[in-house]
């Protein structure tokens, strides 16, 4: 909901009071207000046009106001509701029902350059209020922004505190350039930089509105950079009238939402004891299974500590030794208010967020000052300062344990091991002979392990507006964005990958990065008679300067110094990396009667980032829309409230093809010359001259339809999105003498449908009001360099586990298929091929089975195919919102549906090394009497049959549905609150993420170790989960 | 207002508008192809890049690439001493003769002695347009001609015919059609390549540019490539020019050969040698540390953190090859270690590369590609083919004297000395000689397959080894990229 047409009334109101002219008749009328359920509605203010004459009903929705005019009209406003102007006529009495403004067509959407009201719009634009967002206490406006805009899919990969999200407007158009879409804040494009993720420098609180713009008619105005879609973010700014001081505090905790059930310290030691024999059998071929460690292999001997099983008891639980009950809590103290020609909102927060795994923590302390002045009638002038710092403890939570990933030690730890000994040291596993592996005791990395993160931020702009004639404006912007940060990682001696010594290593980054924007634009409106003109020409330049100086030091004597100075700094580099962009752009609005819209748009972008031979680009785009309901016929039909249909079609642009990357470049190929260290300089990349953006052209149909007095409102939107020319890293032949090339090809289309509905579904006393929104999209490669090109995906190093390919969507997975578990040394003989060659000829009773795809009758590589998708069939959000008076409560749910996960947190951990979980103890193959679920096999190390190898056994269905927020809100009436001196109480309660459904098996659905890398999504590698959380809140206004 | 207005305007244009190159952004950090092989230090960092090549890990990368898997592992000298897993499955393929197109050690042989050849093609296409000292011009082109032979020389053998890039290609495309040339084809580019250096390449190598080719390195190549042809006159002509020069000699004690103590001046054995250097400065080598026992870390190891990688194990057929009294054995590997608890545990590991009291993949020991042995006993095996069996014979038991720790250049017969062997018997000592004296070197595949031994000698121990195996698969990745290249008999 915006507080645009509420100000707006007061700037008119303002106005009018002050230009009031003649007194004429007086007369006393009394009324009353009600809501469409005819609900009385108090302190709604009511005054008299053109007059000073003002006031304000009562609880039971009665007034009384006095009149001086002849033809005295009335002007109702109410916050949340349209204002509304009556004229009164004759009556000494009248009766007045308000419409809530949220169902109004005159909201003010913010679009590229400039504001539209929504009955204007002819392209695919979706709002949403700031105070939506501000329910959900998380770090980034984009984590609370899940589930509630259609086409808009938010997956929180990480839920470390700041942890990074996947946002995708309408499906991935983008093989290699990225799919983020464009953020814009205040006007200005930021750039993607930062540590962590960038949108955690905003403070939630501080935002009026975001709006996300879908089809190519809103996002072709961005031309170069609109192919991913537009996330506009609108922060408040001060109104006239009475000063506001506001408090907003909330506090509260979080805890992990599920723990995976895994096997205890005796079922750990049978699994390994068991692995162990297997794999000796397995591989020595006169093996039995009661010799002793003496005369095995290494990696087959029982450690004599686990030689027996039943007496290690339940063991150590490292799960409840990671995770902890975190707190989190926020403060924000704000004041706005001014006169017409002077406007402040001014606010500070601090934010403290401690992570469910030890030692990890952001904080950010934030402040903006948004200040707008009228120097004359004619100029006004106003500026944006909001600088905002943060920290971050930070740890390698999802990781393989050999990179001390905390959650992957966590579960592959043995249970045997204690987290302290009885002396106060670290339980540990050292590595031996007998094979174990480096995992690390994960309470000691968190200790241990240092990975701090610092940024500060400034987003700065300063604008003037001139009216050279009252219908020509001209605007010109000025602003920077400036963000320093820096990380530093420190890992002790103590945490070496064999213990009990190592060498410590420390390293350290400080990355300075000014992006600045200048933006002139005119615009220009007009009426005349039934033709309605609005248009805007501009010309706009862009720099970013990304300047970063990294070093790394070793030989550290000791641990006393935790950063770079203690040891000898034996490595450092500087990477300058600049771009520029230079635009014209234009737009036309133009509407006739109200009724027939029309909007066209024209972009022309150029870019250092384009080759030499391409450097321009053109970026135009249409739409039309048809109020319908405008039309006498409709009148007729008066449970239609508003009906509009929409088209639009244009081309846009994605430029995040990186710096530089058109310009053939030398990279060190240092040798050892007269032994010393001599620089050596080779090629690494061809020029491309002709390298440019990857294009987008979309094609968006759209419907609004409002019913039943606008009870029901509903919009849907089918659109058809091909994306070309993409970014694209070719493989070349070896004998170029280099191995890829940087060219623009390729096709991939995004089809998809959008729908959001939203009902009043109660309105009296008890009001009930439900949104949903749901978006189906379909994405497909249509074309790459070569029809049976693949590009295979993979996330943490676990080999290649997606595809991207022709005729499939971009990054399926691929692998082997599992076709079950051999139960017996016969079903492996049998599992021949015409030719009678045994397809597997090392495998055992226990063992995996695999498809032979190409049926040749050996099963390697070759025999991968697609075994399911990471991309749901349909996401969807639903909210609900039901009050009674002071009392309010929201329930808000997403969810995917269709798609697969990767669960590769356990996949090496069926080798008599690791721990597992105990499903896996339970189902696994063990004899023919006891087969197991079929998947699991048997437990074995280094089994010849190489039941790890990546296949359909660890895909799972990752559908989801997430309560994701419960919040109970308690208002002071306004009477109450004014005998205690303040505008406004409201209470609060949230839990967040109460409930999960799902038939994962991992701790989250959402989270995945891919973070943004869409060619290899929904990886679940030891993520780190997202937090339940239980918060209360208190917002004061005076 | 109007003054205002310009303000704003002017503002604009300042900022913006009148600077024709706010597009033209060049790369501050980082060089560009764009401004460089203009002076002659641009060809002297575009020279030692190239040189860099054999660090690739499609050549012998940190000690752990291409060449010590298929030059090695492959044979009956070493294996792979790690755990099966899914991931090291490339990695035991190789000495299971179970060969998959897609294997990575294959592409990345292809790649980088490629790599290698552009980076050679990219000097010699543009040297002669710059004017800079003549010496140092004849120099960095000899090089270049010296290095793209010996990547050429490695490819042909181990793949066959391969396609002849003798310019830099700067077309993505550039190579998408080639075709395979002829052996003969690439054998004449690789002499004539070697015939150039040779003549041009400096006589004596100061310490300074220690790591550099001299003509004796490239004569000792020729007499390699000529051997390789079975053209035995030449290649015995072109190595007594090596030892007629009378720079070169055996280390007296073999071990000092690999010493990381031994300084490139009294090192007299050396011809060119993949150079290494600790001090984490990007240029260690791990061919000790990734060489120890899979896993494992003991103090015996002598090396600060990290673990064992059980690569290039010996078999037990080679440690069992040794004879008494050679004292190789004790300098190539280490048949058991003990546990920090004390306890002693079998297991074989090579040691020659041995260097204590560095952290792991950062030794200093440099890796031979050709050493004054070498020379003798290929000058050997060229006069025994000839027919020269007594001279033959004379040269063969230096190696064999040296080993065995006896006076190289007594006039009278050793203990050690060979005698009486008919020409059969010749060859198999040559074999084995040349099995004891370069073991881990990555020779064994090569010598075997030049002599046409590597299909008997593997079958006898047990391998699945089949005839295609005497050349590698054309890999995968470039078949699907170039399919005119038609893959190997075989495969």
């Amino acid at each position: 909901m915006s507080c645009y047409p509420v100000f707006r009334t007061f700037v008119l109101f303002s106005f009018l009071v002050v230009v009031s002219a003649n007194v004429i008749a007086q007369k006393t009328l009394s009324g009353k207000v009600t809501g469409e359920a005819r609900q009385a509605l108090a302190g709604v203010t009511i005054t008299e046009k053109g007059t000073a004459n003002a006031a304000v009903s009562k609880d039971d929705g009665s007034f009384s106001i006095r009149l001086t005019s002849s033809s005295p009209i009335l002007v109702l406003t109410n916050v949340g509701f349209a204002p509304r102007e009556v004229a009164v006529g004759n009556q000494n009495e009248i009766s007045i029902t308000l419409t809530e403004e949220s169902q109004q067509l005159n909201d003010v959407v913010v679009v590229g350059y400039g504001t539209r009201t929504k009955k204007e719009l002819t392209g695919a634009i979706s709002s949403v209020s700031g105070k939506d967002i501000q329910q959900v206490p998380v770090s980034g406006l984009d984590q609370a922004l899940q589930g509630k805009v259609s086409g808009l899919q938010i997956s929180s990969t990480s839920g470390a505190p700041g942890g990074n999200t996947n946002i995708l407007i309408r499906g991935i158009g983008s093989i290699s350039g990225g799919n983020e879409p464009l953020f814009v804040i205040d006007g200005f494009p930021v750039a993607n930089a930062g540590v962590g993720n960038p949108l955690n420098t905003i403070n939630p609180n501080d935002i009026e509105s975001i709006d996300v713009l879908k089809d190519a008619s809103a996002t072709a105005i961005y031309g170069s950079r609109g192919s991913n879609g537009v996330i506009i973010i609108t922060t408040r700014r001060g109104k006239a009238g009475k000063a506001r001081l506001e408090l907003d505090a909330y506090s509260g905790v979080q805890q992990v939402a599920k723990k995976i059930e895994m096997m205890n310290a005796a079922e750990y030691a049978q699994f390994v004891v068991d692995g162990r024999n297997n794999g000796y059998l397995d591989n020595v071929p006169n093996g039995r299974i009661t010799d002793p460690g003496s005369l095995r292999p290494a990696s087959y001997r029982i450690p004599a500590e686990l030689q027996d099983p039943t007496a290690l008891g339940e063991g150590t639980d490292w799960q409840d030794a990671i995770f902890r009950n975190a707190p989190i809590s926020n403060y924000q103290l704000s004041a706005s208010g001014g006169s017409e020609n002077f406007k402040y909102a001014l606010s500070g927060g601090y934010f403290h967020q401690q992570g469910i795994i030890l030692n990890t923590n952001l904080k950010r302390y934030s402040f903006r000052a948004n200040l707008d002045g009228k120097v004359s009638e004619r100029l006004s002038v106003g500026a944006s300062l909001a600088p905002s710092y943060i920290t971050q403890k930070n740890l390698p939570v999802a990781e393989h344990y050999g990179s001390f990933g905390i959650i992957q030690s966590a579960l592959s730890m043995a249970p045997n091991i204690p987290v302290y000994r009885a002396d106060g040291s670290y339980g540990s596993l050292i590595p031996t002979p007998e094979g174990y592996t480096n995992i690390q005791n994960p309470v000691k990395i968190a200790n241990e392990y240092k990975n701090p993160l610092a940024q500060f931020r400034m987003l700065a702009n300063a604008y003037a507006e001139y009216s050279i004639i009252p219908s020509l404006k001209f605007r010109t912007t000025v602003g920077a964005d400036v963000n320093y940060y820096k990380t530093q990682i420190w890992i002790p001696s103590t945490l070496s990958a064999s213990a009990p010594v190592g060498l410590a290593s420390a390293s350290a980054s400080q990355t300075e990065n000014i992006n600045w924007l200048t933006e002139n634009t005119l615009t220009y409106k007009r009426s005349v008679k039934q033709h309605t003109f609005d248009l805007l020409g501009g010309f706009t330049a862009q720099k970013a300067i990304n300047d970063g100086i990294s070093a790394g030091a070793a030989n550290f004597p000791d641990n006393l110094v935790e950063n770079i100075n203690g040891g000898t700094v034996n490595s450092g580099s500087q990477n300058i990396q600049e771009y520029t962009i230079l635009s014209w752009l234009s737009r036309v609005n133009y509407s006739f009667n109200d009724k027939y819209l029309f909007t066209g748009t024209l972009r022309r972008d150029g870019s250092s980032r384009f080759g030499a031979n391409n450097r321009w680009g053109t970026f135009p785009s249409a739409s039309v829309g048809w109020r319908i309901s405008e039309e006498p016929f409709m009148k007729s039909i008066p449970f239609v409230s508003d009906l509009k249909i929409r088209a639009s079609y244009g081309l846009t642009g994605n430029n995040n093809i990186g710096n530089y990357r058109a310009i053939g470049q030398l990279s060190d190929a240092n040798y050892v010359i007269g032994d010393a260290l001599t620089p050596g300089l080779v090629r690494s990349s061809f020029s491309n001259d002709q390298l440019g953006w990857e294009s987008m052209k979309q094609m968006d149909f759209g419907i609004d339809l409002s019913l039943l007095n606008y009870r029901v409102s509903f919009t849907a939107d089918y659109y058809e999105k091909r994306n070309t020319d993409m970014l694209f890293v070719i493989s070349v032949p070896g004998a170029t003498g280099l191995t890829s090339a940087v060219v623009n090809l390729g096709k991939v289309q995004n089809r998809g449908v959008e729908l959001a509905v939203t009902t009043r579904n109660l309105v009296g006393d008890f009001k009930w009001n439900t949104n949903f929104n749901i978006t189906f999209n379909r994405n497909k490669v249509l074309a790459m360099s070569t029809e049976g090109e693949k590009i295979f995906g993979s996330t943490g190093g676990r080999g290649n586990t997606h595809v991207t390919q022709v005729g499939y969507p971009v990054g399926v997975f691929y692998g082997r298929r599992q076709l079950g578990i051999f139960q017996t040394a016969k079903e492996v003989t049998d599992y021949a091929n015409a030719a009678g060659t045994i397809l597997q000829p090392f495998a055992k009773a226990g063992d995996v089975k695999w498809k032979d795809v190409d049926g040749n009758g050996v099963i390697n590589d070759n025999d991968r195919e697609v075994l399911g998708s990471p991309h749901p069939d349909y996401f969807f959000g639903f909210s609900n919102t039901f009050s009674y008076r002071n009392i309010s409560l929201d329930i808000t749910a997403n969810g995917m549906v269709g798609h697969q996960i990767y669960d590769a947190t356990f996949m090496i951990n069926n080798s008599g090394v690791q721990n597992n979980t105990k499903y896996v103890y339970d189902n696994r193959f063990i004899s023919p009497e006891r087969p197991g679920d079929g998947r699991y096999g048997r437990s074995i190390r280094g089994g010849r049959n190489s039941n790890t190898i990546y296949s359909s056994q660890y895909l799972f269905d990752g559908s989801y549905l997430r309560i994701r927020t419960v919040t109970l809100n308690y208002t002071l009436s306004n009477s109450l609150s004014q005998k205690i001196l303040m505008q406004g109480l409201r209470l609060y309660a949230t839990a967040t993420n109460p409930f999960t459904f799902t038939k994962f098996n991992g701790y989250d659905p959402e989270v995945s170790n891919s973070g943004d890398n869409i060619l290899a999504s929904r990886v679940d590698f030891g993520s780190y989960p997202n937090a339940r959380s239980f918060i209360m809140g208190v917002n004061l206004s005076f | 207002m109007k003054i205002t207005f310009a303000i704003f305007t002017l503002l604009s244009v300042l900022l913006t508008g009148c600077r024709k190159d706010f597009l033209e952004v060049i790369p501050v950090t980082e060089r560009t192809v764009g401004n460089f092989y203009k002076t002659p230090e641009d060809f002297n960092n575009a020279v030692v890049g190239t040189y860099a090549t054999l660090k690739h890990p499609g050549l012998y990368g940190n000690g752990t690439g291409s060449l010590i898997w298929l030059g090695e592992t492959v044979t009956d000298n070493t294996d792979y001493g790690s755990t099966r897993q899914p991931v090291n499955i490339s990695s035991f393929e190789i000495e299971d003769f179970n060969f998959s197109l897609s294997n990575s050690y294959f592409s990345s042989a292809w790649v980088g002695h490629y790599a290698g050849i552009a980076r050679a093609n990219a000097i010699l296409d543009r040297i002669n347009s710059i004017e800079f000292d003549a010496t140092l011009k004849s120099q960095y082109e000899a090089e270049a001609h010296f290095l793209r032979s010996m990547f050429y020389f490695n490819l042909v053998r181990l793949f066959g015919n391969v396609p002849l890039v003798r310019i830099e290609i700067n077309n993505p495309n550039g190579a998408s059609n080639l075709s395979r040339n002829p052996l003969a084809e690439v054998y004449a580019l690789i002499e004539s390549d070697l015939k150039i250096a040779e003549a041009k390449l400096p006589d004596v190598i100061s310490a300074a540019n220690a790591g550099r080719a001299s003509k004796w390195t490239a004569k000792a190549l020729l007499g390699k490539v000529y051997l390789t042809l079975k053209q035995f006159d030449k290649s015995a002509l072109k190595l007594k020019e090596i030892i007629d020069v009378n720079r070169f000699s055996l280390m007296p004690n073999y071990a000092d050969v690999f010493a990381a103590s031994t300084s490139f001046a009294n090192n007299k054995e050396v011809l060119i040698a993949v150079q290494y250097k600790s001090g984490q400065i990007g240029q260690g080598s791990s061919l000790y540390s990734s060489w120890l026992p899979f896993n494992v870390n003991v103090p015996e190891f002598g090396i600060t953190g990290g673990l064992g990688g059980g690569i290039n194990r010996p078999t037990a057929d080679l440690v069992s090859a040794y004879e008494n009294g050679d004292l190789r054995k004790a300098a190539s590997v280490a048949t058991s270690y003990k546990t920090a608890q004390g306890s002693t545990v079998n297991e074989r590991y090579a040691i020659k590369f041995r260097q204590t009291g560095v952290i792991p993949n950062d030794s200093d020991v440099d890796f031979p590609i050709f050493r004054y042995a070498d020379v003798i006993l290929m000058y050997a095996e060229a006069l025994h083919e000839n027919g020269n069996l007594t001279e033959a014979l004379r040269y063969l038991n230096m190696v064999r004297r040296r080993a065995f720790g006896f006076s190289i250049t007594a006039a009278l017969p050793q203990q050690s000395d060979l005698s009486g062997l008919n020409a059969a018997a010749f060859r198999l000592a040559m074999e084995k000689e040349r099995r004891l004296e370069f073991a881990f070197e990555s020779h064994r595949w090569f010598d075997l397959v030049r002599t046409g031994r590597l299909l008997e000698v593997m079958t006898a121990k047990g391998y699945p080894i089949k005839p295609h195996h005497v050349l590698y698969p054309v890999p995968q990745r470039e078949l699907e990229l170039n399919p005119g290249l038609g893959q190997n008999a075989g495969y």
